[in-house]
């Protein structure tokens, strides 16, 4: 119970709050548990290709004529017409910066001194706003803002592995540099 | 349809992490929500259980592993799931079981039990994304949100301080709460401004906590109400709908599926104005944007224009439109399903003029809750009003 | 049909290796600290009974899911570490589906004094066929040596 009563529904407060203290110092017991359970996601037809083209330095999207529409990630139906998709085809590796972060968080939510610099890119040649996630490198965070162009930093052939990070992150794209 | 009306509420402590397991908590709100109604177990006929991943308790399919602690055993009992937006839509499912009339009263119990993951809660978000195309990003969930708000703050041209004052507005308010984790009532802007930069533009203090807690909720058919109560408070409208899981291939300054549930909930309760009909609002604000977003996404301003009603004090408990009078999620705390205390027992409290402290002045006679959740995508939407 | 294109390479990626990252503390509870407390200084359970319908959980339960009623602290008792079986299996091979050396025991125990029973590994003193029914006592770790948890049971002995 919470010591204070605070007039209003909830009338009261239930529950007895226990800090890290209580657990370090083992003032109430507890059971750990490490899940042991490992997983083999498949990928599906339009991963496959599409990593297996990363894998070759190439960005693939895929169409959709009904909706005319260019899809990346590419996927085997359209999420608007809800029909299958029709066309393989390349994409640039340029694109639009649409939103981004300065992230001083790992995954598990511990902080970090150099801030991981990651948004979204839409992709030149897909439809507008259709694109993916990834890192931006080669800029100060203060240079990175939303509308800017940027390309793929793909990592050396020997390195790819047929993931998204075989784009190592993406850069400003200065000029006519493509 | 037959209406339904709510007859009792309740909620536990909200800590970032309670001694009693994810049952004893749901018995503890249950019971409470109970005692307000006035009610046995046995005169629930059916019971639903929200709770969101498996992966914050650690039990998989831990909706049969609470039942008992719900109140459910040997009655007809169905976990409801969908993420952030479980809080509503929980209450939601029950309020189906009484309108079609299948049942005359129901129990809709809500529990999370985060602490139970380590290192932290963001630990089990690590696995919501997508396995192949994300994943070996190495994301925290807090990226999508820090995207999501420059978004919305790039597209209106809105200052971080117009965004921090909905964190002070709400963790004041939660002062009057009995739960609240993160109650203060001295917080100013610049504290938020000055906190620890997480995800820029999010500031720690731009993030509700982690936690514990549980709530319960009891609804009956507005006939046996008239058993309990002379003013009974009844459910006017719901509506829920979701967005493409493909969020890199959608603009994100305005929610869309919010928009789309608020307009399924306000054409069943009847309301053409929504602007005028609502009396106040109880919007999802795991962060301190999402609830101006989800303002604008329920219809009650202009596109870019919450932040303005905030700086102006309109979405302050004595406004024109309270906004998150129970101190939300930021205030009080944010165990995902069971702040339907926050955004469905509160709007059943403050119509019932039982808020205590937290009362908003003035007889409100309508009041919208909502959540949010999944990958930027759902919106679940509940209006509540005087019978 | 595109659903059907299929891979022409099988070396292509098929699949992504992953896990579930996570941990889990899991808090034994507001009864359950108090059971696992008392089990940590004593070779002996604590049981709880439901002041409605006299029902007896150990481990002790907060509530009563029938009567739906808190259990206060005067209808906690303290109960032997023994039990009847009820029922039983042999596991033959582990969580993993590798055979075990020694076949593994494993049995519903009914609790003395109490509508309650609990799974626990059992021994036996010689190799039946039918454990129903026997008597079996609860073996715990040495005193120092216990955490709080489950595991400070270490197995049930056949009595006698």
């Amino acid at each position: 119970m919470s010591e204070e009563r605070i007039e209003g529904q909830p009338k009261y407060a239930p529950g007895t709050h226990v800090r890290s203290k209580d657990i370090r110092e083992r003032k109430i017991t507890y059971t750990w548990w490490e899940p042991e359970a490992q997983y083999a996601f498949s990928l599906g037809p339009a991963n496959s290709r599409f990593l297996k083209e990363l894998k070759a330095g190439k960005i693939i999207g895929r169409t959709c004529r009904k909706c005319d529409r260019v899809i990346v990630p590419p996927r085997m139906f359209c999420d608007w017409c809800y029909d299958t998709t029709h066309e393989w085809v390349y994409l640039k590796d340029t694109g639009t910066v649409e939103t981004f972060s300065i992230s001083y968080l790992d995954p598990d939510a511990h902080l970090i001194e150099d801030p991981i610099l990651v948004g979204v890119i839409s992709i030149d040649g897909a439809s507008p706003k259709h694109g993916f996630m990834h890192y931006f490198g080669e800029m100060k965070p203060e240079d990175l803002r939303i509308g800017m162009k940027v390309k793929a930093v793909w990592k050396p052939k020997e390195e790819r592995v047929g993931s998204v990070t075989d784009i190592k992150y993406f850069k400003p794209l200065i000029g006519g540099d493509e | 349809m037959r209406n339904v009306s709510v007859i009792g509420g309740g909620m536990s402590l909200f800590r970032r992490r309670l001694k009693e397991t994810g049952k004893e908590l749901s018995f503890l709100a249950s019971k409470m929500a109970m005692e307000e109604a006035g009610v046995q177990r046995s005169d629930i006929d059916m019971v639903v259980m929200g709770s969101a991943p498996d992966a914050f308790d650690g039990i998989h399919m831990k909706g049969e592993n609470l039942l008992d602690g719900a109140g459910g055993k040997d009655k007809p009992y169905v976990r409801v799931f969908n993420g952030g937006g479980t809080g509503v839509f929980a209450p939601i499912a029950g309020w189906w079981h009484v309108a079609s009339g299948v049942a005359d009263m129901v129990m809709v119990v809500c529990e999370e039990k985060m602490g139970s993951c380590n290192p932290h809660p963001q630990t089990a978000f690590r696995n919501i994304w997508d396995p192949i195309l994300d994943r070996p990003l190495n994301p925290n969930l807090v990226w999508l949100f820090a995207m999501e708000m420059n978004r919305y703050m790039t597209r209106y041209d809105i200052k971080k301080e117009d965004i921090a004052r909905v964190a002070v507005k709400n963790k004041r308010n939660a002062v009057g709460h009995p739960c609240a984790q993160l109650p203060d009532a001295n917080i100013t802007v610049e504290d938020v401004l000055n906190s620890e930069m997480m995800a820029w533009p999010v500031n720690r203090l731009d993030i509700s906590p982690p936690s514990d807690g549980a709530s319960a909720l009891i609804y009956c058919s507005e006939e046996k109400a008239k058993e309990f109560t002379d003013d009974p408070i009844n459910v006017a409208g719901v509506g829920w709908n979701i967005d493409s899981s493909m969020w890199t291939n959608r603009d994100l300054y305005f929610p869309d599926y919010v928009a789309n549930a608020a307009k399924m909930a306000y054409k069943m309760a009847g309301i053409n104005d929504p602007r005028k009909e609502i009396d106040f609002a109880e919007p999802y604000d795991p962060f301190t944007y999402k609830e101006l977003h989800h303002l604008e996404g329920l219809l009650l301003c202009d596109k870019g224009e919450a932040p303005i009603l905030t700086r102006e004090g309109v979405t302050e408990r004595d406004g024109d439109l309270p906004v998150c009078p129970s101190g939300g999620l930021l205030g009080v705390g944010n165990p995902i399903a069971a702040t339907m205390g926050q955004k469905v027992c509160e709007l059943y409290w403050q119509l019932a003029g039982k808020a205590g402290k937290r009362q908003i002045p003035g007889d409100p006679q309508v009041g919208v809750g909502q959540a949010w959740g999944d990958i930027m995508q759902m919106g679940t939407v509940l209006v509540m009003r005087r019978g | 049909m595109t659903y059907l294109e299929k891979q022409s390479n099988p070396l292509d990626p098929v699949h992504f290796r992953g896990n579930l990252q996570a941990d889990y503390l899991y808090t034994s509870g507001a009864a359950g600290d108090k059971f696992f407390k008392h089990i940590m200084e004593n070779d002996s359970f604590l049981a709880s009974e439901c002041e409605e319908c006299g029902t007896v959980f150990c481990p002790p339960r907060l509530y009563c899911e029938d009567c739906f009623v808190e259990i206060p602290d005067e209808k906690w008792k303290e109960v032997p570490a023994k039990g009847t079986v009820r029922l039983f299996t042999t596991a033959m091979l582990n969580t993993f589906g590798e055979p075990l050396e020694v076949p593994k025991i494993i049995g519903l125990i009914d609790i003395e004094g109490t509508d309650s029973s609990m799974l626990g590994i059992l021994k036996t003193k010689d190799q039946k066929q039918d454990l129903t029914g026997i008597t079996v006592e609860a073996v715990f770790r040495p005193t120092q040596e216990r955490e709080g948890t489950l595991k400070d049971i270490l197995y049930f002995n056949e009595s006698g």
